[in-house]
């Protein structure tokens, strides 16, 4: 060791032990292959640091101690330019300089030497002298080698920039993103660089979001592949470039969704994305959030087909396009319906339901099967049809075949099969009555199955609600399972009998559906299972399934009980006759288990199956008598034999093989008990109904029913279970039926039960399309209108009302009685009319005879039109309604957007209202319309009253004060008190729905009269919150359309700046802005005079 | 036979055209009606016809007026035709809103130089001792009704009060108005007073069985063609109060059973005559339709 370097050791021994000790251990290392200039030049750095600050000789120290683990990655120059670097970052920040070296080894695994000084620079650069800043350039430093290992050095380098930019805005926000950059980055291997970019691209448009990015995007590794994540990014970072700011928004509403779809639909969603891009940012967003659930309902190319016509209409109009993308315009529902294959239950729904109700009856309604489902009656399916005897369930939508044609006519089968068990009676079975087709044996069952329990069942007792042993059966469908030890098998028969029944039916009363029959028999008749490979019992189930299907040839059947088959197919052709009975079927079901439970439930060899065809023509049909005789003969005969040859070991336990699906659910013994609990709740009331049976009777009944797919060890169904159904059932028979539906277009598509709380006595709901004028297009089923009556209030103020305006109801009064029906009258003795009054024209001539002057006045001519007026009033219940009437009228624009600010909004309103003694402007209206009501009598035109309010557009509340159909009474005197302000004025809906009551009417004059006090508004009522206009052009269109419906619309408004917005509401429609609110009450009544004579 | 159309000719001068029904109009009885109007007619009450569009009332009065006196004819110049004294004259009058009280007992016309009575259709059938059928009777405005109130009760008479005379009825007179329920509204309501001097037979469309057997008839298709259609009208009458203000009369069946006759499609022939026959409302025919192609192939 030369004497410099001891002179270096003796300096460095000023500073901590550490330092000479690091010092001295990595020089001896190092020395073994340096020259001595070398050593030294290597040496005097550390010095160089050391000396640089009081806190240096840590630096130093880490330098001494990590360069043996250096060395090995670089040359002798390559180490001392290390040295220097180190030497130029610790002037900077000795911490800096520390971290540096802390890490070197471990880094110079990743990166060439050339890069050591860009590296540094790197770390040197997020340095910016601030504290935090040594912070997050330690933390760099710090993490590289991790960072190095997932990227390039050029990466690194980009990511570095990024924070670098980020940390002028916020160093914090940059040291998080760094670290999230650690943990995030790597999992995004080659897409990472568009990862960057992409926030890079954020720091400069909206630095905020750049850690909620890092951390949404993170979310997308688990849904995309590797190479989509760029392409994703890339559209964000063109996005967040147009002007986006909410990525994760973005993310979590646009990009999401794509998980759900597979990676070649994802990939060419992505595209049109791509293609959408230059056009509008929105509409990507709109499209990629839309776009895959629409792949539930079509193939890619129909979506690439709907894609098309969108961009053909964002490129004319961009909110049009917008809204179209949004799927929230009608054209786009349009262009789906056509292209989709798929037939939706909604879009049917109206259809079907009518077609049901012809062919079953009134009564008879379609619904979603998830609704059933959802109420937890013991219906478990949400793909499958069925009914509980007053409702048709179905599937959401049918999408089995290519086109839609062939998809509805499925539909059809599926819901006339549904219906087919109410109109031929499945569900009415009864215990004692004879069947048709077959002996009776029920009763004989009866008795002997329940053996020497049973001893004295009266003969003559008729009601299935006899006891039998102590058993009190609540349906009478229970009874009869109950006569078999296998419940699984014996509904299983009865299940495929019954359906085979009513197809025979449907397809003889329904000639017209044959061919669809036939399309759809075959097809599940394809998708059976091969009857080979189930046990015995099983297989001849399936026997009889694909017998019902219209199977004739090539049948399996086991040798050994070919008879068996035999006999099975010569029961199931009894079946096939248009006057069988459900107790036909319950008998046939008697024969054909008792048949099946000769046969064990064992798989059989290949060898032992032989194939047979059926011919159901030539079948003979024997009297009943000798079939049950011939059946008798087979059981006895092969009783004793099997049981001793097949060991009991190999029998399996039943199964159910899978259903037919176009039959759907079949539930016969749910179903009757429904309609029995229905029945006694009508009659008994709902409380004794309670007492009447009791939980321990249906518990039972469930328990034992092989019709709940509960697990399948029936005595695992858990008490809870059970009992959470008993209430479910109970509360369903509580409700009674499912509520009527409205009228309005096309109901509500979701559930209410689900979404709202039901008020007790709420009545109907409706939807209404709305308009909007930037899309040009409707939005479709956008707004709920829910009817409710006015309470009740006193009387008293109808009469005081009519006695403070005595004078001018008088008046009033006058003016309508002069308006009277002048019925419809021929007027005669006219110059000039219609026809030539025949009874005129003979006194004229007459006249002429006797040489007096004849008289020319020999018309007649329908003077006067019939007064033949229906009209509803419209009053505007909003909040302002409760402002005074001369108060300087405060600017309803101020009403606030978010609904919690609404709702605080609406109660200092309304509270500033409480104690007054001045008249407001509902007092007015009221007024009016106590004067009017008491003209519109004397003259006897139709007219309704109805108020409107609400808050959003699920809540478009239309109050009843006097229905157009009802007559005038003391209740409608009471309602008329309880008219108060409520909430806002969302005007379109309650139009729309006034339209509907309107249409209705056969008048033929009908008139709409809105009357009102400010502009329409709503939260929601606008585009983006801010574009009030939306309101006033959604109400212009419902006007428009009641005018395209032969309805005039007037608009009176009492809002003294209404002259702006009502002039485009109504353009060339009747308006009037009343100055003078108090004018009010004897204003109206000349109004709709002058507009109905 | 509209007034509208008498009074034309009339005015022309062309005389009333005879109306004979010389074969029995067919008819099926579904209850005890023919028992019951027999009953009124021996007695002379007066007999309300209820029930909808085209399910047979029409069709009933002519087989009744056959029945009690068959055959049947329609009045000449006041005077019975001679063949079969027996013969019960039925006049039918289509009641409508300009109906008046002229158009029903009579007037004044000229002829030559002179004006000369003539009698209104209500006149000759209480003079030739007919059965005087005032169709849709509602259509007709209430003062004109209030008309037949003195021929409705036991004084059986007609005041014409432009001749000052008041006329007797003949022994075989009766008055029988229809009426259909469907279009009530408080506009087309019969008056108390009007609506209680009649003994009311409801009818209604017949069982899908008679229905069949009434469409096969009359319109002469197969027994099968005749079922399903029969079973038409029962479907789509399920829908009546439903979006249907009114079902499928039998009339309308048997117009379709006609064209099927002549060789239209099934379905074709139903969707015109029965679909399109009872609603305007788009979704109501499509329901209808389905209805229509699930019956018939």
């Amino acid at each position: 060791m030369d004497l410099s370097l001891q002179k270096i050791e003796q300096d460095l021994s000023r500073f901590p032990p550490s330092v000479g000790e690091n010092f001295r251990q990595s020089s001896s290392i190092l020395s073994a292959n340096l020259t001595d200039e070398q050593v030294f030049a290597w040496a005097s750095f550390g010095l160089q640091i050391a000396r640089q600050t009081a806190r240096s000789w840590e630096p130093a120290s880490e330098y001494y101690r990590v360069s043996p683990d250096v060395r090995p990655y670089l040359s002798e120059q390559e180490l001392l330019d290390w040295g220097q670097v180190g030497v130029d970052l610790c002037l900077d920040s000795p911490s800096l300089g520390n971290a540096f070296f802390r890490v070197s080894a471990s880094c110079f695994k990743q990166i060439k030497a050339e890069d050591i000084k860009d590296w540094a620079l790197l770390g040197k650069r997020l340095y910016k002298g601030t504290w935090k800043s040594v912070m997050l350039a330690n933390k760099f430093f710090e993490i590289s080698p991790n960072l190095l290992e997932s990227m390039t050095f050029g990466v690194v380098g980009r990511f570095v920039e990024l924070l670098d930019a980020l940390s002028y805005k916020s160093t914090e926000l940059a040291t998080d993103c760094l670290l999230l950059g650690e943990q995030i980055l790597p999992e995004f291997s080659d897409d990472m660089s568009a990862l960057i970019e992409l926030s890079h691209s954020l720091v400069e448009h909206n630095w905020r979001e750049v850690k909620s990015s890092f951390e949404s995007t993170s979310q997308l590794i688990k849904y995309l592949e590797p190479g989509q994540r760029s392409r994703v990014l890339e559209i964000c970072n063109e996005m967040v470039r147009g002007g986006l700011t909410n990525v994760s928004a973005f993310i979590n509403e646009s990009v999401r969704p794509l998980a759900k779809v597979d990676a070649v639909d994802r990939g060419k969603l992505l595209d049109s994305a791509e293609m959408l891009l230059p056009f509008s940012h929105e509409a990507v967003a709109a499209f990629l959030s839309s776009a895959p659930d629409l792949l539930d309902r079509m193939n890619q190319d129909q979506l690439m087909a709907w894609f098309d016509s969108g961009m053909g209409i964002l490129k004319d109009n961009h909110d049009g396009g917008l809204a179209y993308f949004k799927v929230e315009s009608a054209t786009s529902e349009r262009v789906l319906d056509n292209l989709s294959s798929a037939v939706e239950l909604d879009k049917v729904k109206g259809l079907l339901g009518m077609y049901c109700r012809a062919l079953a009856g009134s009564g008879v309604e379609v619904a979603h099967a998830t609704e059933l489902m959802s109420k937890n009656i013991g219906w478990v399916s949400e793909d499958h049809a069925t009914t509980e005897g007053s409702v048709v369930y179905l599937p959401d939508a049918v999408d089995k075949y290519e086109t839609k044609e062939e998809n509805y006519s499925l539909f059809k089968v599926v819901c006339t099969h549904q219906v087919g068990h109410i109109e031929f009676g499945s569900f009415n079975f009864v215990f004692n009555k004879p069947s048709f087709l077959f002996n009776e044996t029920r009763l004989a069952r009866s008795k002997t199955h329940l053996g020497e329990e049973s001893t004295n069942i009266s003969e003559g007792a008729n009601s299935s609600q006899e006891v039998e042993s102590d058993r009190v059966f609540l349906t009478d469908m229970e009874r009869f399972f109950n006569l078999f030890d296998n419940r699984r098998l014996a509904l299983d028969i009865f299940t495929v009998i019954e359906d085979g029944r009513l197809d025979f039916r449907i397809r003889t009363e329904y000639e017209g559906l044959s061919n669809s029959y036939s399309v759809v028999q075959r097809d599940s008749l394809a998708e059976r299972p091969e009857m080979k490979e189930m046990p015995l019992q099983e297989a001849m189930i399936e026997f009889l399934v694909r017998l019902s299907l219209h199977q004739r040839k090539g049948l399996s059947a086991p040798k050994k009980y070919l008879e068996q088959a035999k006999a099975l197919a010569r029961i199931f052709r009894r079946m096939l006759n248009v006057e069988a009975l459900v107790e036909d079927s319950a008998e046939a079901t008697i024969r054909i288990y008792d048949l099946m439970s000769d046969i064990p439930n064992v798989e059989a060899s290949e060898d032992e199956w032989t194939t047979m065809d059926i011919d159901m023509e030539e079948e003979q049909m024997s009297e009943p008598d000798q079939l049950d005789e011939e059946l008798e003969q087979m059981h006895d005969s092969s009783d004793a034999s099997d049981a001793a040859e097949i060991g009991l070991s190999d029998e399996q336990a039943y199964d159910s093989p899978p259903q037919v699906d176009y039959r759907g659910d079949f539930k016969p013994e749910l179903s009757q008990l429904l309609s029995t609990l229905r029945m006694q709740g009508d009659q008994t009331g709902l409380q004794e109904n309670r007492s009447d049976l009791s939980k321990e009777e249906l518990e039972q009944m469930l328990a034992n029913s092989a019709e709940l797919d509960m697990p399948q060890d029936m005595d695992g169904a858990s008490p809870e279970e059970l009992g959470a159904l008993i209430q479910n059932l109970v509360q369903e028979i509580g409700s009674g039926q499912t509520s009527e539906s409205g009228q309005g277009q096309g109901m509500i598509p979701h559930v209410d039960e689900e979404g709202y709380p039901i008020e007790i006595g709420e009545p109907l709901t409706y939807v209404y399309d709305e308009w909007d004028f930037r899309a040009d297009d409707y939005k479709p089923r956008w707004c709920v209108v829910r009817e409710k009556w006015v309470p009740e209030g006193d009387q008293q103020y109808f009469a005081d009302t009519l006695r403070e305006h005595s004078s001018l109801m008088r008046q009033i009064r006058r003016q309508f009685e002069m308006l009277a029906p002048e019925v419809y009258r021929k007027t005669k003795h006219l110059p000039d009319g219609e026809d030539f009054d025949l009874d005129a024209v003979i006194e004229s001539i007459i006249d002429k005879w006797a040489g007096e002057s004849p008289t020319d006045k020999v018309h007649w001519r329908r003077n006067k039109v019939e007064r033949d007026v229906s009209v509803v009033f419209l009053l505007d219940m909003s909040a302002s309604t409760a402002e005074a009437i001369d108060d300087a009228r405060r600017d309803t624009w101020e009403a606030p957007d978010d609904p919690v600010e609404y709702m605080a909004w609406l109660r200092t309103r309304r509270l500033e209202g409480h104690g007054r003694s001045y008249k407001r402007i509902i007092d007015l209206e009221k007024e009016s319309l106590v004067l009017l009501i008491n003209a519109l009598e004397t003259i006897g035109d139709v007219y309704g009253i109805y108020g409107f309010s609400g808050y959003g557009r699920e809540n478009v509340e239309f109050y009843t004060i006097k229905d157009i159909a009802e007559t005038f009474s003391e209740r409608v005197k009471k309602r008329i008190d309880r008219v108060t302000p409520l909430h806002a004025t969302r005007m379109g809906p309650a139009i729309r729905h006034a339209i509907t009551k309107l249409e209705k009417q056969d008048s033929r004059t009908k008139v709409l009269f809105l009357i009102s006090d400010g502009r329409p508004q709503d939260r929601g009522y606008s585009r983006e919150g801010v574009e009030k206009e939306y309101a006033v052009h959604d109400t212009k269109m419902a006007l428009t359309e009641a005018r395209r419906k032969n309805i005039t619309p007037f608009c009176l408004t009492v809002d003294k700046t209404g002259h702006d917005y009502l002039a485009t509401m109504c353009q060339d429609m009747g308006y009037e802005v009343l100055d003078d609110i108090s004018a009010l009450p004897a204003r109206l009544p000349a109004l709709y005079r002058k507009l109905t004579v | 036979m509209t007034t509208a159309k008498e009074t034309k000719l009339i005015s022309r001068e062309f005389l009333i055209e005879e109306y004979v029904i010389e074969k029995e109009p067919y008819y099926v009885p579904v209850g005890d009606e023919i028992e019951l109007f027999e009953a009124a007619y021996a007695t002379k009450i007066p007999v309300l016809l209820k029930g909808p569009t085209g399910c047979g009332k029409t069709r009933f009065i002519e087989h009744m007026a056959w029945r009690l006196g068959s055959p049947l004819t329609t009045v000449k110049d006041n005077k019975r035709t001679q063949n079969g004294s027996t013969a019960i004259p039925l006049i039918t009058i289509a009641c409508h809103e300009d109906l008046t009280a002229s158009d029903l007992v009579g007037r004044y016309l000229l002829e030559g130089e002179e004006t000369k009575w003539i009698d209104g259709p209500l006149t000759r059938a209480v003079k030739a001792g007919g059965i005087c059928y005032l169709d849709e009777i509602v259509e007709a405005r209430k003062d004109t009704t209030v008309l037949i109130h003195p021929l409705t009760d036991h004084r059986r008479v007609l005041p014409i009060e432009k001749k000052g005379q008041i006329l007797e009825a003949s022994e075989g007179f009766l008055l029988c108005i229809s009426y259909n329920p469907g279009y009530q509204s408080a506009l087309k309501d019969l008056k108390h007073s009007t609506r209680q001097r009649f003994v009311s037979l409801e009818f209604d469309y017949p069982t899908a069985d008679v229905e069949a057997q009434v469409i096969r008839h009359e319109s002469g298709v197969s027994a099968k063609i005749a079922n399903s259609l029969a079973k038409l009208g029962e479907k789509v009458r399920n829908l009546k109060d439903h979006g249907l203000q009114e079902g499928a009369s039998t009339r309308l069946l048997i117009y379709a059973g006609k064209l099927i006759k002549q060789g239209i499609a099934p379905r074709r022939a139903s969707q015109i005559a029965v679909v399109w026959g009872v609603t305007d409302d788009e979704e109501i025919q499509e329901s209808i339709e389905e209805v229509v192609t699930s019956i018939f192939e």
